[in-house]
């Protein structure tokens, strides 16, 4: 069987499969086995056994069930009410006021986290439910927290950059440096979109809270203070040398939990509500990743992602004719894979096309990080959208529709640092070359 | 004809890799396209830990380990990165000749047959300060990733710490650790200059990588591939270590163009390297049995 | 036997919770020792060097055991996810037998990997395979654990298909149809 029937055939099977609510790391599991009978003589079972295994004993995944059990413990105490007691009476003039809690509550919890699945857990726990008691449209609260989740991956840490690194021989300090800007220009257009939606809806939008004095203001900001202590001390703990991204997890539980104690709201029932909830939470993705990793050791064994960058690589394209088709490749591969995956599935390939068409390997590295944050929320295979599904029962292809916009804006953002790669390139260079 | 999925644990800019995709282009010319290669570099298809039990299992036919990565299973395996045990190309090829039948021996209890094997370049210390004489490593917050750099530290009375290697810039930038010893080519990859000033050239061992078969596959094979596996697995051997010197060379070179203070290590400090590699080899040669007394015996003749 | 099984996914479930706490407490024991040590340091005293060797894999092998354990409890607490939209477009009686189908091809499915895990933690034994780091760990023991767990997840799928067949519904479609913002205790 040719590569291009393979793949469509797959593809049909993948969504029959997930369509006829099979559990999706079951689908993908199965939609793998069937790739490597048809195309492989290894036996499956080896590849299945040894992927999955590989995937599932990782270190750099700690972080995930230690953010996400943060998020349940902080979920039980009343510090999301607070925070949005304390942020609304700044944001009433802002159009869109207080849905801008997720961009801007993403972003900054990108400092902390490298991975865009935890930091959509994370924020999802603390503001979905406020905003949604608040009279907040879902689609847009739900879109923008999809989005704004991926935000993860561009400001360090990230895991993805690392990968990418370790791939392509970049060093993983100007990397990091590098996605501080398009992170930041990435919040600012998402920003920007909820500004827009909201001044053409108002309609839609829940009714002003009533204005109230600067005093009152200022009272209701000291409710910050028990939140901001938290992003400070999780940063600072990787800052001043006590903690690595990863273990800086683990450091966010035990804040959570000094927190939760000195509310009052630290029961043995909340907590023993929390550990459970939250290991479920993990349990689910971690399942849905182990799904995931053997299906791309399959593909791997298949050569489907590397037969279609082999194909693309015949064209000779120009620089410009490139980054569109490796753009529509990667959108499209996204469906399917997971981001990170099929980064490693197809550097190989790629990498050399990318030399020799002259792009900046950082620069390029930033790119990837794009296309590898509009994969999170692309069906049937968006890790955002398994998280929001769980915290909201909502379906994948419906969230997926949620957060399109968001997905349009990161093309825009490639557009952006296409034509500005300074965007990228400046900051690493004014900060690493000084010194 | 045959195609064999080929993992291997490092990137493509590394030159074990290239030398594999040399191997790999070699193998298909010498039989006649009756064998191909498929390198999936990079651990892209299965990751570093896991592929010598692939190997076994039959899950893939062929792959490339770094040895010492299983030093835990068998001591065979720890030889090779004995610090200061052979420290320069001539004395790590010899020791590889002394130990190959003791290596192939361990690996084919496993299944596995070993097609050859290349040296990465000498291991040095990279590190924030200057390190003068064996005093600087009390206390010094000092890489470990394995039994033997465990041991290093251990005996030199460092503080072991273990760090991720995508972790290493943060790590060195904020103070968890304070000295890693690695080779240049690691030094460069990472650009280490972006965050640490110093490297000695103490070339305390010279880790190998080994290319290695599934018996069974290989026993599968028609005498022809056998025949031009061999042959091109010679040349990759030869190939590899010349390409290993080169790389020495313009690694350590490239540190120096980035700023990096290239420092040989005084002669105070090295004596006090060769009385810990002394101690390790001691240990080793316990560990590993009257095998490895005849290994020793054959590498020091 | 309803019992035994349900305490038996509890047990699990609760088992798993512990690997998540034990990578928690690990690694908030080695954070506190360095901000312990950074202290010291800063008075002038000795710092302790506390290390927690093979830190790392030993947590990753947590991970791991935690993330198999707790499947069987995760599909009956209807947290595993799925796409439902066509499913909740069928009729009653159609959707059971979609149900049932889907949950016959889950044990099939989740039964082949739970032989190849099991296979994997044989090999491990077999082999004696050992990590490659400070602290030589056996690899059979998270292997085993992930393979206990893959199987209590094949008796759980195999459970809710004859509980479909039975009552028309598997028993966690409430808490599944149920999960809206903030309302999961
Ligand atoms: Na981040
Ligand atoms: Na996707």
């Amino acid at each position: 069987m040719d590569i291009i029937t393979l793949s469509v055939l797959l593809m049909v099977l993948l969504f029959a499969i997930l369509g006829s609510g099979v559990w999706i790391a079951i689908g993908l599991g199965a939609v793998g086995f069937v790739a490597l009978a048809l195309k492989v003589s290894t036996p499956a079972g080896g590849i299945l056994a040894t992927s999955i295994w590989q995937a599932s004993a990782s270190w750099d995944l700690t972080a995930l069930p230690m953010f996400i059990l943060m998020g349940d413990i902080l979920f039980r105490t009343r510090l999301a009410e607070d925070m949005f007691e304390g942020l609304a009476p700044w944001l009433q003039k802002l159009p869109g006021r207080l849905l801008h809690v997720n961009v801007v509550g993403s972003t900054i919890f990108a400092a902390v986290s490298g991975s865009s699945a935890a930091t959509c857990a994370t924020i999802g726990r603390i503001s979905l439910g406020e905003l949604k008691k608040r009279g907040y449209n879902d689609a847009l609260s739900l879109g923008t927290l999809a989005g704004s989740g991926t935000i993860g991956l561009m400001i360090p840490p990230s895991i993805i950059m690392i990968v990418y690194a370790a791939a392509t021989d970049q060093s993983v300090a100007r990397l990091f440096i590098a996605g501080i800007v398009p992170g930041l220009l990435l919040a600012a257009l998402f920003m920007g979109y909820v500004m827009v939606w909201a001044t053409l809806n108002k309609d839609r939008m829940p009714p002003p809270e009533p204005p109230q004095t600067f005093a009152n203001r200022l009272k209701a900001t000291r409710r910050l203070i028990p939140v901001m202590l938290l992003i400070a001390g999780v940063i600072g703990s990787i800052y001043a040398g006590f903690a690595s991204a990863t273990e800086a997890a683990a450091v966010g539980v035990f804040l959570a939990l000094i927190l939760s104690w000195t509310t009052g709201t630290l029961t043995w029932e909340n907590f023993s509500g929390a550990v459970l909830s939250s290991t479920k939470t993990s349990c689910m993705i971690a399942f849905i990743l182990a799904g995931a990793a053997f299906l791309t050791t399959a593909m791997g064994f298949t050569g489907i992602p590397r037969a279609l960058a082999e194909w693309i690589s015949g064209f000779n394209l120009s620089q410009g004719m490139l980054l569109v088709v490796l753009t529509i490749f990667f959108i499209l591969l996204g469906c399917f894979l997971d981001g990170i995956s099929m980064v490693v599935l197809t550097t190989s390939i790629i990498m050399p096309l990318v030399e020799k068409a002259g792009f900046d390997l950082i620069w390029f590295g930033i790119y990837i990080v794009l296309v590898v944050e509009m994969a999170q929320i692309t069906p049937p295979v968006g890790f955002n959208l398994y998280v929001l599904q769980s915290l909201t029962g909502r379906n994948i292809f419906q969230l997926g529709l949620y957060a399109l916009p968001l997905f349009l804006l990161m093309i825009l953002a490639v557009v952006l640092i296409t034509l500005v790669p300074d965007l990228a390139l400046w900051l690493p260079r004014t900060m690493l070359e000084a010194s | 004809q045959t195609t064999w999925d080929m993992p291997t644990p490092y990137p493509d800019g590394n030159f074990h890799t290239k030398n594999i995709r040399e191997f790999a282009a070699d193998v298909e010319k010498a039989s006649s396209g009756q064998l191909k290669l498929t390198v999936h570099s990079g651990g892209s298809l299965i990751k570093h830990p896991e592929i010598k039990r692939s190997l076994r299992t039959g899950v893939a036919p062929i792959g490339e380990i770094l040895i010492s990565l299983h030093a835990n299973e068998s001591p065979v395996y720890g030889l090779d990165s004995v610090p200061f045990l052979a420290s320069s190309y001539e004395d790590a090829r010899k020791l590889y000749q002394a130990q190959r039948p003791a290596l192939e021996k361990r690996l084919a209890e496993e299944g596995l047959v070993l097609l050859y094997s290349v040296a990465w370049p000498p291991q040095g210390i990279f590190a924030k300060r200057e390190i003068k004489s064996m005093d600087d490593f009390k206390g010094l917050k000092f890489r470990t990733y394995n039994p033997g750099t465990g041991r290093i530290a251990a005996i030199a009375g460092a503080t072991p710490v273990q760090v991720e290697v995508a972790d290493l810039a943060t790590a060195f930038a904020t103070g968890r650790v304070e000295a890693t010893i690695t080779s240049p080519s690691t030094g460069v990859d990472a650009k280490f200059w972006d965050f640490l000033n110093y490297y000695h050239d103490t070339q305390a061992w010279l880790p190998r990588n080994m290319v290695i078969v599934n018996k069974a596959a290989y026993d599968a094979l028609p005498d022809a591939s056998k025949k031009a596996l061999q042959g091109a697995a010679k040349a990759a051997e030869d190939r590899g270590w010349k390409m290993s010197q080169e790389e020495t060379a313009t690694r350590t070179q490239q540190l120096k163009d980035n700023k990096m203070n290239v420092v040989v290590p005084s002669p105070e400090l090295k004596a006090g390297f060769q009385k810990i590699g002394a101690q390790i080899a001691e240990e080793w040669e316990k560990s590993a049995g009257a095998d490895g007394k005849a290994v020793l015996e054959a590498y020091r003749k | 036997m309803r019992a035994v099984l349900d305490r038996l996914y509890a047990a699990s479930l609760w088992l798993s919770a512990l690997c998540i706490l034990a990578i928690a407490v690990l690694v908030g024991l080695q954070v506190g020792g360095r901000i312990l040590d950074a202290l010291l340091k800063l008075v002038g005293a000795r710092e302790t060097g506390f290390v927690i060797l093979s830190l790392s894999e030993f947590a990753g092998y947590l991970l791991a055991a935690a993330s198999f354990l707790a499947l069987a409890g995760t599909l009956k607490g209807g947290v595993h996810i799925r796409v439902t939209m066509i499913l909740g477009m069928l009729p009653e009686s159609v959707r059971r037998m979609v149900e049932v189908a889907g949950l016959a091809f889950a044990v099939v499915v989740s039964a082949y990997g739970t032989w190849y895990l099991g296979r994997l933690a044989y090999d491990s034994w077999r082999f004696n395979e050992l990590s490659s780091g400070l602290v030589p760990v056996p690899l059979v023991y998270p292997q085993a654990a992930m393979a206990l767990g893959a199987a209590l997840l094949v008796v759980a799928f195999l459970d809710e298909c004859l509980i479909t067949l039975r009552r028309g519904r598997p028993s966690f479609r409430a808490t599944e149809d149920a999960i809206t913002l903030g309302q999961e205790g």
